[in-house]
């Protein structure tokens, strides 16, 4: 799963039944870089994915790519090849010993 | 599959009701040569890998789908924690076979 950031969201007119009802999110995948200097940038190629989770533009997701995608709706075959699998609360580098920063919120 | 390095953990306010009580690491993947490629990756973890150790990855979402059932979107998944990697360096002046 890849990380990116909520930039908005798409709604189809018309569209193919299997994606009546879902809602699609507009994604920029983030560099570590950016993650780490919590900058809001990203610096991916955007692109657009399912979510279920309700996440809200400026939000960190996580989203699985690829046949997976597809998983949650099974057994209907729909052609989703990008979803929302988690919003990101917050991200922790460094371990307990080291230092600890919270990298993200 | 591919090796990447444990760069922190992930806190989810919400993910998908099939991954209910994973554990959910930060990692970039690694080029042969040890160095990261810059951009991070969401592993599921199971086998209880730390900051900076290095684990082989799998992105065959087929062993999340059999253990979290078939609705789950997972897909990369840490199937192990990597003891050691051996690449052979070429010798200088070696000659290179035909």
């Amino acid at each position: 799963m890849r990380l990116g950031i909520v930039r908005g969201h798409v709604t189809l007119n018309p569209s193919i039944p299997e994606l009546l009802g879902k809602t699609l999110v507009v994604l920029e995948p983030v560099s570590m870089a950016n993650l780490i200097a919590n900058n809001g940038q990203a610096g991916g190629k955007a692109l657009i994915a399912v979510d279920a989770l309700g996440a809200a533009k400026g939000q960190l997701v996580a989203f699985s790519e690829g046949g997976e995608a597809a998983n949650p709706f099974w057994p209907a075959q729909v052609p989703v090849d990008a979803y929302c699998t988690l919003i990101v609360d917050s991200i922790t580098t460094g371990n307990a010993q080291d230092q600890k920063t919270e990298v993200w919120k | 599959m591919f090796l990447a390095r444990i760069d922190g953990t992930v806190v989810p306010a919400a993910k998908h009701a099939s991954l209910e009580g994973c554990r959910f690491l930060v990692a970039q993947r690694l080029e042969s040569d040890g160095s990261s490629t810059g951009e991070p990756i969401v592993l599921i973890d199971w086998m209880g890998a730390g900051y900076g150790s290095t684990v082989l990855v799998s992105t065959d979402g087929g062993i999340a789908r059999e253990r979290y059932g078939n609705t789950s979107p997972g897909r990369m998944v840490v199937a192990g924690i990597v003891d050691q990697v051996y690449i052979p360096q070429p010798k200088v002046g070696m000659r290179r076979s035909a």
